[in-house]
C-alpha cells in the first residue's frame, strides 16, 4: 500500500471540489473496507482520501441520518452503515428487503463499519479484476479474462463485454423498492432512480456506475409504500458465514383481491447490474400466488440467461432463490 | 528381564496381558489404574492468555533494531531468469539489503517462487523494495491442470532431479517405479488377485475427484532470525517442529546444532506445513537468518495471505477411479487408481482407507501417481493422503450397498475386523438413531421434497506413531514446592503443556497449579514435531517417567529426614509425608532439599504393546475411529448444511477429555469446511491461483459448522506407559466421506467431486449438465 494522506474537509462542497480537481490522485472515503482492500491489493492507489464522515452541518446530518420524508417516503443517508440500517426499527416493514439485504452481507464487523453508499458504489469482486498481477479488461486490458477463465460466479444475465457481477447486496432492493438516489454535483443536488445510477458494461466496462469524478451519493429515498406493500429479500451462499451471495432476489409488491399487484422484480449477483426481471413480472402482475406461478415467473426470469461456460447451475440456483423471494414477499406457504 | 501384568482393552472387552516393560520404565497405566488427574476435562492454561491477545506469537515478537524482510515472487508458473536488477530497490528509504534468491538462468516452476529479497527499516518499506526490483523472464511453457499434466503433450515440470522433501510425521509412501513426463507412480498397496474378486460380482465402478486445500493456519509461515555471534543464531519460528527448524538452520548455516536455539511460545496454527525453518514452497527461513547475517540486526520475516496461499504447502487434489465389488455382505474386491498433483512437490497418494479398513476383503489394489504441475508443492497436510482416499472410497462404497441392497453400516460391519471400530459403528448407530433417520430420509427422497435430508458413515484409520528416545524431559521438584517439567517441545495448539502438567499432578498427587511446565524451547530437551499425531503419546511418556525417577530420590531425601527406608514413607493425597511414627509435610520437605532440587530426566522406550489390533502388521496399534453425518439439502438452490456429526474415536487413555475433545472439533471442522467449501481454484490459461485470500478461499465459519458430539473411545492399549495415542489426523479422516454419503442418501444420486458447491449439487440433481472437472 501507498502512502496516502487523510484530508477532513468540513462541508460538502469544499470535499467535492477536492476530489473533482484531482480526481486521478484522490477519491472519497466513507467505510474504507472496499477501498483500502483495494489499496492493499495494489489496486489503487490514491494520494489522497477525502473523508465524508468529516462533513458536518445539514448535509452531513442528511447522508449520517434515516428518516421518513414530507411526502410519506423514506430517506436513508450514503453514511448510514449496513448494521444501523438493518437494526433500524422503524422504517416500516414494507421496506424490509432493504433491511434484510443489509442484514446479511459480509458480517457484523463489516456492517458496522460498511456503508449504504459504500455498499452501492464498490468495485466488483470477479477474482480477475482483485488479482494484482492480472489484467482485465476491467483495468484497461483487451479482454474479460473471465469469459475463458474460471466463471463460476460471474454472469449469466446482460453479461459483455465485461461479465462481472454487480457487488452490491443493496442494489437488487433498491431497484425492487423502486427508489430513487439523491447525488450532489456540480449544479448541486439532484435525484434520480436507482437503476439509473448503475452502469451496465455496455456504456464504459472500467465502470460500474454513472457518477462523474467528484460527484457524492448522498441518499437512497424510497419512495411511499403503497398501500398493503410487501416486499422481500432472499440469497444463496456456498458459505453462511462471510460470503458473497451467488445470486439475490429482491421482490416488492402488493397482493389486493387475491392477485399480485405493483411487482417490481430485481435480481443481484447474477449481471453486471442490478437485474430488474421485467419478465417474471409479466407473469405475475395480476395473478394469483402459488407456487406454482412463482416458479413459473423464475423460469422467465431466468429464461433470457445466457450463461458461461462454469456457471449455468446459477441458472437454476437463482430461479430457487427468486422463487423464496416471491413466497416470501407474498407469504404464500412453501411447498414441502 | 521380569514380566508385567496389565489389563488391555476397552469397555467391557479387557484382558490381561503380560509385557516385558524396558528398563527404568513406569509400569503402564491400564484399564485398572484409578487416575485423579490425568483424563479429567481440564482446560488449556494459556486459554485466557490467547482469548485476550496476550499470548506472544511470533508474529508479534519485535526486538530492538529488528528490521524487516519481504520476498520478491515469480508472477509466472514457469520461466527462465533472465536478469535481476535490484537498482531502484536499493534506492528506496530505509532499505539495508536487496539479495537474489533465483540467479540468472535459474529456472522458475510455479507463480510464488523465490526470486529475490528485500530487507528494510520498515514492514512497507520492504515491501515497496520487493516492487522495485525488476525481473526479466523469459516464459516457458506451463502445465497446471492435472489431467494433462499427466499425458505425453504436458510440458516437463521437473527437467532435472527432483529433490524430496520429507516432513516429520509424513509416512512418505515411496516412489514405485520410473517417472514417465510427469508421472511419477508410488509404490502400489496390493493384496490377492482383484480380478478374481470381480468375478461373479456385483461391481461399482466410478470416478472421484478432490481438490487442492491449503493449510490456511490462522498465523501465517514466518520467522524472527537473530544472530548472536557469528557462531551462534536464535530465531523465534511460526513451527511445529523446533527441532527441525534448529536442525535445518545448524545444515544451512554450518553451525552446531547446539548453536541454534529456536522459540516457539505459541503457534497460530500448523497442520502439516510448518515443519522446517522455511516453508514447503519458500526458503523464507534462511532468507531471513542471511538477511540478519548481512545487515548484523535482527530480521522479521512474515508471509502475506497470498504468500501463504500459494507457497507454503497444500493438501494435493485427486482423481481417483474406485472400483468395488461384493456378492451379499461381503466385499470381493477394491481397486484404487489415482493421480494427484503435489504441484512441483510429491506425495499426492491416496491414504490407507481403501487398502486398511475393510480388511476381510481378499483382493485389494490401490496404485497411485503423483503428477507433476506448475503450482506451488503440496506437503502433509492433517492425515496427508486419507480423507481424499476416504472421500472415494467411502462414497464408493455406499454406492455398491445401494447395489447390493444392503444397508451402509451392514456392509461396514462385514468387512471391517478392528474391535473399537465395530463397536463405535454399533454404538454410533444407536447413538445417531441411523435406522430411524435413514427411513426420513428415504421418505422425503421419494417425495421429491423441497428440502433433503440424509445420514452418512464413514471410517477412520491411523496408527499410534509415538516415538522412541525423541523426547528427553527433566522434572525437579523445587525448594519452594512446586515441580517442574522441563521439555523443548513446541504446542501446536492442542494444549500439550496442560497435558504434561497433568501428568506431573497425578505422579506427585500436587495441585495441578504447582506443576511448571516450560516448552517451546530448543534448550530444554530434545522433543518430536507434532506431526503424525505423536507428540502425546511420543512425551507424556517421557514426562511420567521423569516424574516417577524424580519422586523416587524425592522419596529418598523424606526417607532420610524421618530417619526411616524409603519403602516404609507413605504419602497421603495431601501431600503429608510418614514413616514410622514421624511426619512431614510436602513443602517442609522441598524446604530441606539440599541444593535447589531434585531432578531427574528420563526419555521413552519404544512402543512395547499394539491391544487391541495392531496397524498393518507393525508392532503400534492401530487408532479407530467412525463418523456419522447428517446433511440438509436445499434442492431449489444445491446448497448443503452439515447438521450435525457424532464423532466417535479412539486415541488410547485420554489424557485430557476437554483438549482432546476441541481436537476432534477440529478435525470435523477441517473436514466439514473440505467438503463443503475450500478449493484452490487455479486459472489454468495463466497459470495463477485465482483465490489466494481467505474471502474466495472460503473456510467454514461458525455458521457453517455443524453440531459435533464427541465419544472418546478410552481403550488400554499397552503400547506406553500413560497409554495416550494419537487423535489430531485420525479426527479428520473421515468427515467428509462421512459427509458425502450424507448427501447422497439425501439425493439418491451421488457427488464425487469435492467441495460439494450447489454447483455439484445442482448437477447431480439433474438441473444443470454437470460442470467440468479437473480434468
Amino acid at each position: 500500500m501507498n502512502p496516502f494522506t487523510l484530508v477532513r474537509l468540513p462541508t460538502l462542497d469544499a470535499a467535492r471540489e477536492r476530489v473533482s480537481a484531482e480526481p486521478q490522485r484522490r477519491t472519497f472515503r466513507a467505510g474504507g473496507i472496499d477501498l483500502l482492500d483495494r489499496m492493499k491489493e495494489g489496486l489503487d492507489a490514491p494520494d489522497e482520501l477525502i473523508e465524508l464522515h468529516a462533513i458536518a452541518g445539514e448535509h452531513g446530518a442528511r447522508m449520517r441520518g434515516i428518516a421518513a420524508t414530507e411526502d410519506g417516503g423514506w430517506r436513508i443517508g450514503a453514511l448510514v452503515t449496513l448494521g444501523q440500517l438493518a437494526g433500524y426499527d422503524d422504517l416500516p416493514p414494507a421496506y424490509g428487503a432493504i433491511k434484510d439485504a443489509a442484514g446479511n452481507a459480509a458480517t457484523p464487523s463489516i456492517r458496522n463499519g460498511a456503508t449504504v453508499g459504500g455498499n452501492l458504489l464498490q468495485r466488483p469482486r470477479c477474482w480477475y479484476f482483485r488479482h494484482s498481477d492480472l489484467l482485465c479488461l476491467k483495468k484497461g486490458g483487451y479482454e474479460c479474462l473471465a469469459v475463458s477463465g474460471d466463471n463460476r460466479f460471474n454472469a449469466i444475465l446482460g453479461g459483455g463485454p465485461s461479465f462481472i457481477v454487480h457487488p452490491s447486496s443493496l442494489g437488487s432492493a433498491v431497484v425492487a423498492l423502486d427508489a430513487k438516489v439523491t447525488i450532489a454535483g456540480e449544479s448541486g443536488l439532484r435525484t434520480i432512480p436507482a437503476d439509473q445510477l448503475f452502469a451496465p458494461p455496455t456504456v464504459d466496462p472500467t465502470r460500474e456506475h454513472t457518477l462523474a469524478p467528484g460527484e457524492v451519493l448522498v441518499s437512497v429515498d424510497l419512495p411511499p409504500a403503497l398501500p398493503g406493500q410487501r416486499s422481500a429479500y432472499h440469497f444463496a451462499k456456498e458459505k453462511q458465514s462471510q460470503d458473497w451471495p451467488l445470486a439475490e432476489a429482491s421482490v416488492r409488491c402488493t397482493v389486493e383481491g387475491g392477485v399480485i399487484q405493483d411487482l417490481r422484480v430485481a435480481l443481484g449477483h447474477v449481471a453486471p447490474i442490478p437485474w430488474r426481471s421485467k419478465e417474471a413480472e409479466d407473469v405475475l402482475e395480476g395473478a394469483a400466488p402459488s407456487a406454482e406461478v412463482f416458479a413459473k415467473a423464475a423460469q422467465a426470469a431466468l429464461s433470457v440467461a445466457e450463461p458461461l461456460e462454469g456457471n449455468a447451475y446459477k441458472v437454476p440456483l437463482a430461479q430457487g432463490v427468486l422463487r423464496y423471494a416471491l413466497h416470501f414477499a407474498t407469504s404464500t406457504p412453501l411447498p414441502a | 528381564m521380569a514380566k508385567t501384568e496389565i489389563k488391555v482393552g476397552f469397555g467391557d472387552q479387557v484382558k490381561a496381558v503380560s509385557v516385558e516393560l524396558p528398563k527404568g520404565e513406569a509400569k503402564p497405566w491400564d484399564a485398572d489404574a484409578q487416575l485423579e488427574v490425568v483424563g479429567k476435562p481440564i482446560p488449556r492454561r494459556d486459554g485466557a492468555l490467547k482469548v485476550s491477545g496476550r499470548a506472544k506469537y511470533t508474529y508479534d515478537v519485535n526486538l530492538p533494531g529488528m528490521l524487516y524482510a519481504a520476498v520478491v515472487r515469480s508472477p509466472l508458473p514457469a520461466a527462465k531468469v533472465v536478469s535481476v536488477d535490484t537498482s531502484a530497490a536499493e534506492k528506496i528509504a530505509g532499505v539495508k539489503a536487496v539479495v537474489q534468491v533465483a540467479e540468472k538462468g535459474d529456472a522458475v516452476l510455479f507463480a510464488g517462487q523465490d526470486v529475490a529479497a528485500v530487507v528494510a527499516e520498515r514492514p512497507e518499506q520492504a515491501w515497496q523494495a520487493a516492487r522495485a526490483v525488476k525481473v526479466e523472464y523469459e516464459q516457458r511453457r506451463f502445465v497446471t491442470r492435472l489431467a494433462f499434466a499427466a499425458t505425453p503433450d504436458a510440458p516437463l515440470v521437473h527437467r532435472g532431479a527432483v529433490e524430496e522433501r520429507r516432513t516429520e510425521g509424513h509416512v512418505t509412501e515411496g516412489g514405485g517405479g520410473d517417472a514417465q513426463g510427469n508421472k511419477r507412480p508410488l509404490r502400489p498397496m496390493k493384496k490377492g488377485d482383484v480380478s478374481k474378486g470381480l468375478k461373479g460380482a456385483t461391481v461399482h465402478e466410478a470416478v472421484y475427484e478432490t481438490q487442492v486445500q491449503t493449510h490456511s493456519a490462522l498465523e501465517t509461515h514466518g520467522i524472527v532470525a537473530r544472530w548472536d555471534d557469528d557462531e551462534h543464531l536464535t530465531v523465534w519460528a511460526s513451527t511445529q517442529s523446533i527441532f527441525s527448524v534448529r536442525d535445518e538452520l545448524a545444515e544451512v548455516f554450518d553451525l552446531k546444532p547446539t548453536n541454534v536455539r529456536v522459540h516457539t511460545d505459541y503457534l497460530g496454527g500448523g497442520f502439516g506445513a510448518k515443519f522446517g525453518a522455511s516453508a514447503p514452497g519458500s526458503r523464507l527461513g534462511t532468507i531471513a537468518a542471511r538477511l540478519a547475517k548481512q545487515t548484523g540486526a535482527p530480521v522479521k520475516l512474515m508471509c502475506d495471505r497470498h504468500e501463504e496461499q500459494v507457497c507454503t504447502g497444500n493438501r494435493p487434489d485427486s482423481i481417483q477411479t474406485v472400483k468395488v465389488a461384493g456378492k451379499g455382505t461381503a466385499l470381493t474386491a477394491i481397486e484404487v487408481q489415482s493421480i494427484g498433483t503435489a504441484g512441483i512437490g510429491t506425495g499426492a497418494g491416496v491414504g490407507r482407507n481403501a487398502f486398511a479398513v475393510y480388511t476381510k476383503c481378499p483382493n485389494i489394489l490401490v496404485d497411485s501417481s503423483d503428477v507433476f504441475t506448475n503450482a506451488g508443492p503440496g506437503t502433509a497436510m492433517r492425515a496427508p493422503g486419507h480423507p481424499q482416499g476416504a472421500f472415494a472410497f467411502e462414497l464408493a462404497l455406499d454406492e455398491l450397498a445401494t447395489k447390493l441392497g444392503v444397508d451402509p453400516i451392514e456392509l461396514r460391519l462385514a468387512n471391517d475386523e478392528h474391535p473399537v471400530r465395530l463397536w463405535q459403528f454399533e454404538e454410533g448407530a444407536k447413538r445417531f438413531d441411523w435406522k430411524a433417520k435413514r427411513a426420513e430420509s428415504k421418505r422425503l427422497r421419494e417425495g421429491k421434497a423441497r428440502i433433503r435430508r440424509g445420514c452418512g458413515v464413514a471410517a477412520s484409520i491411523w496408527g499410534d506413531f509415538g516415538r522412541p528416545k525423541a523426547a528427553v524431559v527433566t522434572c525437579s521438584v523445587l525448594r519452594d514446592g512446586s515441580v517442574e517439567i522441563r521439555n523443548g517441545v513446541q504446542d501446536i495448539g492442542t494444549g500439550i503443556p496442560t497435558v504434561l502438567a497433568q501428568i506431573g499432578a497425578e505422579v506427585f498427587t500436587r495441585p495441578l497449579d504447582t506443576i511448571i511446565v516450560r516448552y517451546g524451547d530448543s534448550e530444554l530437551g530434545s522433543s518430536v514435531g507434532s506431526g503424525g499425531s505423536q507428540t502425546t503419546s511420543s512425551v507424556t511418556p517421557a514426562v511420567r517417567n521423569a516424574c516417577e525417577d524424580a519422586k523416587e530420590k524425592f522419596i529418598e531425601h523424606v526417607a532420610e529426614l524421618l530417619g526411616a527406608k524409603p519403602a516404609d514413607v507413605s504419602w497421603a493425597n495431601d501431600g503429608t509425608l510418614s514413616a514410622g511414627g514421624a511426619s512431614i509435610t510436602f513443602a517442609q520437605a522441598c524446604k530441606k532439599i539440599p541444593g535447589e532440587s531434585i531432578t531427574a530426566t528420563a526419555d521413552r522406550p519404544a512402543t512395547y504393546g499394539n491391544h487391541p489390533m495392531p496397524f498393518l502388521g507393525a508392532p503400534m496399534p492401530q487408532i479407530a475411529g467412525v463418523q456419522f453425518a447428517e446433511v440438509e439439502v436445499d434442492t431449489w438452490t444445491g446448497v448443503v448444511r452439515a447438521k450435525h456429526v457424532l464423532a466417535m474415536h479412539d486415541c488410547g487413555r485420554v489424557m485430557n477429555r476437554l483438549t482432546c475433545t476441541s481436537q476432534v472439533n477440529g478435525g470435523v471442522i477441517l473436514g466439514t469446511s473440505y467438503a463443503l467449501m475450500e478449493q484452490r481454484v487455479m486459472d489454468h490459461d495463466v497459470g495463477r491461483m485465482l483465490n489466494p485470500n481467505l474471502e474466495s478461499y472460503k473456510i467454514c465459519g461458525a455458521a457453517d459448522t455443524p453440531e459435533i458430539e464427541v465419544v472418546l473411545t478410552d481403550v488400554y492399549t499397552g503400547a506406553n506407559n500413560t497409554g495416550a495415542a494419537g487423535i489430531g489426523e485420525p479426527s479428520t479422516i473421515p468427515t467428509a466421506a462421512a459427509l458425502a454419503c450424507a448427501v447422497f442418501d439425501a439425493l439418491g444420486e451421488p457427488v464425487r467431486r469435492l467441495p460439494m458447491t450447489p454447483s455439484r449439487v445442482l448437477a447431480a440433481l439433474g438441473a444443470v449438465p454437470a460442470p467440468k472437472g479437473l480434468g
